[in-house]
């Protein structure tokens, strides 16, 4: 499946801003079932340098300064996708989680290191008690990694209100989970916190969602903002991305930005202004399908 | 949790010769056979020579000289807060030079190795893919910087400033407590003990053959000037500090100072094109060296922590983008840890070749399975500690829990282990402390610094020894109270040059400006100007209204006291509660109540008091721009008014207090004359006085405006003794007072260094020489400020501003308010033009300013 991706981000400062410095991970990274054919950036005001490069995870990111006065900053990033990702068969790998697990401690393959330390918490997503005890009831013992995990997507999905009033970015997973609300960013945290909480390997993965489902079937959730999901790894197949929002295992509807170990390492724009006052932010996302 | 009580040996000896030790630790005076130890022949007689009574002397004289000093210790949540003084104790902790030698040796083969090991994780992590660390400690890791991977530090070197707490066993052996790898603190105060100790004990420490500092600090400056990426002759480096508020800024100010650097904070810096620049008031100053004092997480709001506001936007892709050095490379708090302890000796003999020199303290860190299992089977004789810097766990004693305590806390690791290691307890060794009159034991623990070189890695010959707070204490720390003594290493060799002086190969250029003034500090000497200078008016005012207070004509010989009153309720913005003294003696009580709050009340936020207390502060953040006298002036002025023992309702005895601050008020305004260069700093200082000084005379004047009656002349020969310019009235004019020679004098007289003409000469000046985009022949916005206020004192005709209309002087009255109204404009425009930086900084507060955005909500 082929997408013209555009995501419009606006903001608008009560104040002028005499500096803005900003790192934006909007270009969707090159990945095994994913290419991206074109990708551009366009920023105004005109930044007064700008600069490209790869993170620590191997995403693609880019970095821009703004030295003029302004009141307003706008960014539109478009790509064009091609996305062909056949669906994970969850009855295939049949490794039992706690092997899973124990596995990840002491693979020191490059894959095994990288993957080994998404089992440890990060700013936003860290494991507690109460979540491992929510998890358990998903991971029984023995029962092999991806039927848990599909079965703790669909339980998450089951006992979670999507409720956009009921949180922000800066929430934390421990309200989320008290309070049984949020949206896909709260959602993929939770899931994460879970997972990490019984020693398995979970990432942040952050991209879009098709604007228009395929006929047939209902629009998606998200489908017009950014969204985000969760990663898992099983040493068999690799990483398999799960949706708990829409309750699905990841195909070719989703188109993957970037990933890191939650929000914090992979924020679509983060900045920082001298000046600017309150802020507010307009976001507009469409993701077509290419004719 | 408090460690074990030891009993002591014998009863406290008064002298060093007989200095007993605590059970078991290791004496650092008396050897085993009941002799004074080697290295002690001559310090420890001596100091028993001098006695009592000249130790005590010489000691009250160093604690005189480090309060004036200011050499301060920041202790969070302390009553005295950022003037806690510094505790040193007089009696040297004493090294021979064999023993140094060998510790010497060990602390640079542990520096390197903590280098390579650093260079490795941030580089290709070998050392994890042949588990030669686990993996664990750098994941689980909070200091571990993902950004800062792959960063090539300046000549691939990570660590420049290390430090390491070291210890001694009962038996003599030094062990390696802890080691310090990305900001160490203490360097600054082991120098300034250094000289405190070598003032009080001149002799002895000639005859004691003691190696000088001076060469580890030039050491640091060259290694930091050698990593400028731009090879010119004479690069920036600046320190960079989290600011005043932190524990260690006096160090911050005082090495900055010592070694020549700029000290910034992080709103003074900014980053552009991928280059750090300093704002000054001439512009942006590219910076080629940081020396930072600020945590990793710390340094950069965009990349690493976002909601730190103590670090510059943009410094990881400026570092990486090689634009500028800095030290201790970014990310170097991952192996400030004690859980890598452990695996040193086997990492040392793969990575160097090398037996690791010095023992480290057991330590077992918690994140492997047998070493977990280990702890918890030891819980009862094991010290638990948080594996990872900045978490905020205590260390909890084993021995001294219960068993419930025991089992909650083994329930706390098993749930995260990576966070936990543990470690035997450690032994100190005992030192004697002065303790008025008698040398008491202490236990002791020293701080030894390396520094990188060209060729490696040296070794402070000394350190900041610690001790603790009690006898039966084993926890040296400045933030639980403990002390710090200055450390000897013997030396075998004679003494090298103690000053810190410029190597001859590098050529100096006579630079006149000095570094360019950040706009913060231009911004904090022009509010130091304007307190000092509210101060100066108050005491004035105050002194005027005491010594009519005493008079024995009180209160029928002193008219003009509710006019002065009224001065004073606009000086504080506070009236006093029953409406003042219209007549002073009714309301005797309730009087003395309001000048004695106007002097001495803290909390009164426009008191004398709290006008000097600010100035205090304003001095303390810019200690390195002003001279140390000058610095003294305003801490004497301070421990004045803060240790008086007044009797608030003595109109006498306040009246003394206020007395004895005059002169050091003037000292302050003569020894920025003299001793500060006449630069942009030095304007700004100025201007902030002129300012205020130009705003109190017109309120003062104000008085002259209106209800004129037959009181005048009392109220004339009131302002001309707040104003100092009784002296010059009486010589010019011999007559009792009159109305428009005072105008006159105080109003219009250019010559006159107290009067409102004088000071908007003065601050023409200034502005005329600052920096500015000037548009050939046009005045700047301040010039014309200054200008419209200087004409309209020009054009006025004193006669016709003395007339009396009725019972007012109309013309007066036009003319103050005009000046009234523009002083704060003056002000205004100077804070816009030129300090502007450091407004935005001051709001940071504020979610409002320089905030930090993230995405809209993900969904």
């Amino acid at each position: 499946m082929e997408y013209h991706v555009r995501h419009e981000t606006e903001y608008t400062y009560s104040q002028p801003v005499t500096i803005e410095h900003t790192a934006l991970h909007l270009s969707p990274r090159p990945v095994a079932h994913q290419t991206c054919k074109r990708s551009s950036i366009q920023i105004t005001p005109t930044p007064s340098t700008t600069s490209e490069g790869v993170d620590y995870f191997g995403n693609p990111v880019s970095y821009f300064t703004i030295e003029e006065p302004h009141q307003s900053m706008w960014v539109v990033a478009e790509s064009v996708v091609s996305v062909d990702r056949e669906p994970a068969d969850v009855e295939k790998d049949d490794a039992a989680w706690e092997t899973v697990r124990d596995g990840l401690a002491t693979d020191v393959s490059t894959a095994g290191l990288d993957a080994y330390q998404f089992t440890f918490d990060s700013p936003t997503a860290g494991g507690t008690k109460e979540l491992a005890a929510y998890a358990r009831a998903a991971f029984a013992p023995g029962r092999p990694v991806m039927a848990a995990t599909r079965d703790l997507t669909s339980r998450i999905h089951r006992d979670f209100r999507f409720d956009p009033r009921t949180t922000d970015v800066t929430t934390p997973v421990s309200q989320v989970f008290a309070q049984r609300s949020g949206v896909c960013q709260d959602f993929a945290h939770l899931m994460i916190a879970c997972l990490r909480s019984l020693g398995l390997a979970a990432r942040y993965v952050s991209g879009y969602l098709r604007t228009e489902p395929p006929p047939g079937q209902p629009r998606m959730i998200g489908a017009d903002a950014s969204h985000a999901w969760v990663g898992v790894f099983c040493p068999g197949p690799g990483w398999i991305d799960f949706d708990p929002t829409n309750n699905q295992i990841v195909r070719s509807d989703h188109v993957t930005l970037a990933w890191g170990r939650d929000y914090t390492d992979i924020a679509p724009v983060k900045g920082l202004v001298l000046g600017g006052g309150e802020h507010t932010v307009i976001a507009r996302v469409d993701v077509a399908i290419q004719a | 949790m408090t460690p074990p009580q030891p009993p002591v040996t014998t009863a406290p000896a008064t002298g060093l010769t007989g200095f007993p030790s605590i059970d078991g630790a290791y004496n650092e005076v008396i050897g085993d056979g009941g002799g004074l130890r080697p290295a002690w022949a001559t310090l420890a007689p001596g100091l028993d020579a001098l006695g009592p009574d000249t130790i005590r002397q010489r000691w009250a004289a160093a604690q005189r000289v480090m309060q004036e000093n200011g050499v301060t210790y920041n202790v969070y949540g302390d009553p005295r807060g950022m003037h806690r003084p510094w505790a040193l104790d007089p009696v040297p902790l004493v090294i021979p030079a064999a023993e140094w030698a060998d510790v010497e040796a060990a602390l640079v083969q542990r520096a390197r190795l903590l280098n390579r090991v650093l260079a490795d994780l941030y580089g290709p992590s070998k050392l994890l893919e042949t588990r030669q660390l686990p993996s664990a400690l750098v994941f689980a890791n909070p200091n571990f910087l993902r950004p800062c991977v792959g960063l090539k530090p300046a000549g691939g070197r990570h660590l420049t400033l290390l430090a390491f707490d070291l210890a001694r066993s009962p038996e003599g052996r030094w062990w390696v407590v802890n080691h310090r790898t990305q900001a160490p603190s203490g360097a600054g105060y082991a120098l300034e003990n250094r000289l405190i100790i070598s003032r009080i004990l001149p002799d002895l420490f000639r005859d004691c053959g003691v190696s000088r500092l001076a060469k580890f600090f030039g050491d640091l400056r060259d290694t930091l000037v050698e990593m400028s990426p731009r090879k010119n002759d004479d690069p920036h480096v600046a320190l960079l500090t989290p600011g005043p508020h932190n524990e260690t800024y006096f160090e911050h100010a005082y090495l900055a100072r010592y070694l020549g650097f700029t000290l910034v904070e992080g709103g003074d810096l900014t980053v552009r094109d991928r280059r750090v620049y300093l704002k000054t008031l001439g512009g942006l100053q590219q910076i080629d060296v940081l020396l930072r004092r600020t945590d990793d997480g710390f340094c950069d709001p965009l990349e690493l922590r976002s909601e730190s506001v103590l670090g510059v936007a943009g410094l990881v892709q400026a570092n990486a983008a090689g634009h500028v050095a800095v030290a201790n490379a970014l990310g170097s708090g991952l192996i400030e840890t004690q859980s890598i302890m452990p695996f040193l000796p086997k990492l040392c003999r793969e990575l160097l070749g090398e037996e690791l020199g010095l023992p480290g303290v057991a330590t077992w860190w918690c994140g492997q399975p047998k070493e977990l299992a280990y702890v918890l089977d030891h819980l009862d004789t094991l010290v638990v500690k948080a594996a990872f810097a900045g978490d905020a766990l205590q260390p909890v004693f084993g021995a001294y829990l219960t068993k419930q305590e025991r089992s909650a806390l083994r329930e706390q690791i098993l749930e995260r282990p990576h966070r936990y290691l543990a470690q035997e307890s450690v032994s100190l060794s005992t030192a004697p402390v002065w303790n008025d009159g008698v040398f008491s034991p202490r236990h002791v623990m020293l701080r030894a610094y390396v520094v990188a070189t060209k060729d490696g890695y040296t070794v402070m010959p000394g350190g900041l020894a610690r001790v603790s707070a009690a006898q039966d204490s084993m926890v040296v720390s400045m933030q639980h109270g403990g002390g710090s003594k200055d450390a000897w290493v013997l030396s075998d060799k004679p003494a090298t040059s103690g000053r810190l002086v410029p190597p001859e190969s590098r050529p100096v250029h006579v630079s006149r400006s000095g570094h360019l003034l950040p706009s913060r500090v231009a911004d904090t000497l022009f509010w130091l100007g304007r307190y000092v200078e509210r101060a100066e008016g108050l005491i004035q005012l105050l002194r005027a209204i005491l010594i009519r207070l005493t008079e024995e004509t009180f209160p029928v010989g002193s008219p003009e006291l509710p006019r002065l009153f009224k001065v004073l309720t606009e000086q504080i913005g506070r009236p006093l509660e029953s409406e003042p003294a219209h007549h002073p003696l009714v309301h005797h009580q309730a009087t003395m109540a309001y000048v004695s709050s106007a002097c001495f009340d803290p909390d009164h936020p426009e008191s004398l008091a709290a006008c000097v207390e600010k100035a205090q502060q304003l001095a303390s953040i810019v200690r390195d721009r002003i001279s140390l006298d000058t610095w003294r002036v305003v801490r004497q002025i301070g421990q004045t008014l803060e240790h008086h023992r007044t009797d608030p309702h003595d109109p006498t005895a306040v009246l003394a207090v206020v007395e004895d601050l005059v002169t050091p008020v003037a000292a302050f305004s003569g020894l920025n004359n003299e001793s500060m260069t006449h630069g942009h700093g030095w304007r700004f200082l100025d201007l902030g006085r002129r300012i205020e000084r130009a705003g109190f005379v017109v309120n003062l004047m104000q008085l002259l405006a209106v209800d004129v009656d037959q009181h005048e002349s009392s109220i004339l020969s009131a302002l001309l003794a707040i104003t100092n310019s009784d002296m010059t009235y009486r010589s010019r004019y011999r007559m009792s007072m009159a109305a428009l020679p005072a105008v006159d004098l105080l109003l219009l007289d250019e010559t006159n260094p107290r009067g409102v003409a004088f000071q908007l000469i003065r601050a023409e000046a200034h502005v005329g020489a600052l920096p500015a985009d000037r548009v050939e022949g046009q005045r700047t916005q301040e010039e014309k400020a200054v200008l419209s206020m200087l004409a309209s004192l020009r054009l006025s005709d004193a006669n016709e501003l003395a007339a009396v209309d009725g019972n007012a002087r109309v013309r007066l009255r036009q003319l103050l308010d005009t000046l009234q109204a523009r002083l704060p404009e003056f002000s205004d425009l100077l804070n816009q033009d030129y300090l502007a930086h450091a407004q935005a900084r001051q709001t940071l507060a504020s979610p409002a300013a320089d905030a930090l955005y993230g995405e809209e909500q993900t969904i």
